[in-house]
């Protein structure tokens, strides 16, 4: 401030300019009160609906949750690994919807075993109609690639089809927000929701496969189709995400294909040398159990995985699958 | 009067004070909304739920018609896609950042189809990494270990596996995927990289020259591996180059990496030894007094870090010691001819 000003300055003058001042800022608060957007700018304008998937577990059975079957033929293999945990009819009740939920990240062939397999996948279709009395059963993914490429090249929309599943395609409207509750990834975050809004029982299947980011794809990695929006963000923080997903998504039963892995290269592979033959099935009720066994697949150990502690942690599932006394078994 | 004027001056600077701490605090906060906003909503690109391939895709006009490197019997089986790296993990997921931490610029890809067997197919992938160092890293490593070096390939990189084949033709590294092992898809498949090894322009001139640094009596072939970075889990160890020596019957790892001065290559030495230390590494006797003081026990492996000039150089995880330190020797001689040469 000048000295001229200083000496021009009274009483009146200051508290008029400081009156001023005050009414201005005031003003300007009020203003920005009222425009105020607690929310932000979101991806449409009407309210969003947050979901939560409904819980689609069994009664657990002692002794009867996890079955790990050794042979070359998946027909046979998952066969005896639903038979040995109390067949299909435990899980799937007469007249009831089922969504089977493959892994169809990607437009592969099925020799490539970046994607369930298809004889599998029509395998546990039949098995859902045909014992489990099943009223409908849906086959759908919200794959990486291309929706219906993906359905197509793996081999999966026509084995599923043929085995009279009705294949669902991944659509905008077909996504909800959802949140987990004490999740730190998950929320306010779209997820492929009106397939498994309505249906009775879930199950999932899934390849055991190398991944370049969380070191393995295996069942709880399979739900990661399930989110929508800009998932690759989550890859940042892969472990966090995947034990989030099996907090998330409550299956009624897993199918973990080990009978080809995908050792290297994953997880997308590309090369049939990618392959090894492990002639391995897992089914479980406990997803944190068949990939724990899973991982052995991949020659990794339970802690070479931090995403399973942290399911395990979280209550997902227990890492120390024999205490859920597996029953083994092996067909020719 | 002047009192008067000291008492507001004093009062408009407590005035002036506040408003600078509003302004501050309103800083504070934008920050803080901004750190933690929604990604599902805020990310990059559009922000609904699942997006339609087609509008993440950018098609690249001045990129090469890949239908033209591919027989007359097959036929288009899908658009020509074109990714970036934003939009990479959109096609290979959680191997994007395997690229794009090695420069990744553009994917070109497509799908093919045989006109008279739609169950033979093939898959274009065209990687543009930028150059030729970047192309090497993400070939050699995801080389797989059983493939077969074809002739094809000469005195570039490549090699074939039983419905693929995969090389780098200077800045591109190229992968060309067959839906079978079918003896006809895989001529196609050759049909397909030679006409993109003779009409796809590059810049041949480019030469990564310590392919050249390491020695190669015991090498193990096409073993050789670039790391641009985070080598061995250490940031410090950055454009490393590693090959396999079998040496006494034993598989062992060498790796080097040249700086720009021998003082920088020195402090990564020190750097990555400090590394391993804090890790779980034990200093451990050498046999080879030459390296005394550079060995060391990781975990029952042996793990040797030295410079040589410019370069950083050693031994990884050798699972024995004296194959270790023979090796580490070999090593220096070469590079230590290597020097005098240049």
């Amino acid at each position: 401030m000048s000295e001229d000003n200083e000496k021009k300055l009274d009483r009146r003058k200051f508290i008029a300019r400081a009156g001023k001042a005050a009414i201005s800022l005031a003003a300007a608060g009020t203003v920005a009160y009222l425009v105020y957007d607690s929310k932000g700018p979101g991806p449409s304008t009407g309210v969003e609906e947050i979901v939560t998937l409904p819980d689609f577990t069994v009664s657990p059975q002692a002794g009867q949750t996890i079955s790990i079957v050794k042979g070359p033929d998946r027909v046979k293999t998952v066969d005896k690994a639903i038979g040995l945990l109390g067949g299909i009819e435990r899980f799937v009740k007469p007249g009831e919807t089922v969504a089977i939920k493959p892994n169809v990240a990607f437009a592969s062939p099925p020799m490539l075993g970046a994607t369930a397999n298809p004889e599998l996948v029509a395998e546990v279709v039949r098995l859902c109609y045909s014992r489990g009395g099943a009223k409908k059963v849906y086959v759908t993914d919200n794959p990486i690639n291309d929706p219906a490429s993906c359905f197509r090249l793996s081999g999966i929309g026509k084995a599923a089809s043929e085995a009279n599943a009705e294949v669902v395609m991944p659509k905008d409207n077909l996504f909800k927000h959802t949140t987990l509750s004490g999740g730190r990834l998950i929320k306010d975050w779209p997820i492929f929701y009106e397939p498994f809004k309505n249906i009775d029982k879930l199950i999932g299947i899934a390849p055991v496969k190398d991944h370049h980011r969380s070191g393995a794809s295996m069942s709880m990695k399979n739900w990661y189709g399930l989110l929508g929006g800009r998932r690759n963000i989550f890859h940042q923080d892969i472990n966090t995400i995947i034990a989030e997903l099996a907090m998330m998504v409550r299956p009624t039963l897993v199918i973990l294909d080990g009978t080809t892995v995908m050792m290297t290269n994953g997880p997308t592979g590309g090369s049939a040398s990618d392959l090894k033959r492990a002639n391995t099935l897992i089914a479980s009720c406990d997803m944190v159990a068949a990939d724990s066994y899973g991982c052995s697949l991949l020659g990794l150990a339970v802690a070479d995985l931090p995403y399973l502690a942290k399911a395990e942690k979280a209550g997902a599932g227990t890492t120390n699958y024999e205490t859920l006394k597996p029953k083994f078994a092996t067909v020719s | 009067m002047a009192s008067a004027g000291r008492r507001a001056k004093v009062l408009e600077s407590a005035i002036s004070i506040c408003l600078l701490a509003l302004l501050f605090v309103t800083g504070v906060g934008i920050f803080i909304k901004q750190y933690n906003s929604d990604m599902s909503r805020f990310g990059i690109g559009t922000v609904t739920t699942v997006q339609p391939l087609q509008e993440l895709q950018v098609i690249s006009e001045e990129k090469p018609d890949l239908s033209s490197f591919v027989p007359a019997e097959f036929e288009s089986l899908s658009e020509t896609e074109v990714y970036q790296p934003v939009t990479l993990y959109e096609k290979i997921n959680g191997k994007a950042p395997l690229y794009i931490e090695a420069g990744f610029e553009e994917l070109s890809t497509k799908r093919f189809v045989d006109k008279n067997d739609e169950s033979l197919w093939m898959e274009l992938f065209v990687y543009d990494m930028g150059n030729v160092r970047n192309a090497f890293s993400v070939y050699s490593i995801q080389r797989r270990a059983d493939a077969d070096i074809l002739s094809l390939f000469h005195t570039s990189f490549g090699y074939r596996t039983s419905n693929a084949l995969y090389f780098v033709h200077s800045n591109y590294y190229v992968e060309l995927v067959g839906s079978s092992e079918s003896d006809e898809l895989f001529k196609a498949l050759i049909e397909v990289a030679q006409k993109i090894r003779s009409d796809l322009p590059v810049d041949d001139k480019t030469r990564i020259a310590e392919l050249g640094f390491f020695p190669t009596e015991n090498l193990v072939l096409e073993s050789i591996k670039l790391y641009l970075a985070n080598a061995f889990g250490f940031e410090g160890l950055t454009d490393t180059f590693t090959a396999k020596y079998n040496i006494e019957g034993e598989t062992v790892t060498a790796f080097l990496s040249k700086r720009s001065e021998p003082k920088d290559a020195k402090m990564v030495v020190e750097n990555y030894y400090n590394f391993l230390i804090d890790n779980g590494g034990v200093v451990k006797q050498a046999v080879n007094k030459v390296f005394e003081g550079k060995v060391m026990d990781f975990y029952g492996t042996t793990e040797i870090v030295f410079a040589v000039g410019q370069f950083v150089a050693g031994v990884h995880e050798a699972e024995n010691q004296q194959a270790a330190e023979k090796a580490a020797d070999i090593l220096t001689n070469k590079l230590n001819n290597v020097m005098s040469n240049e």
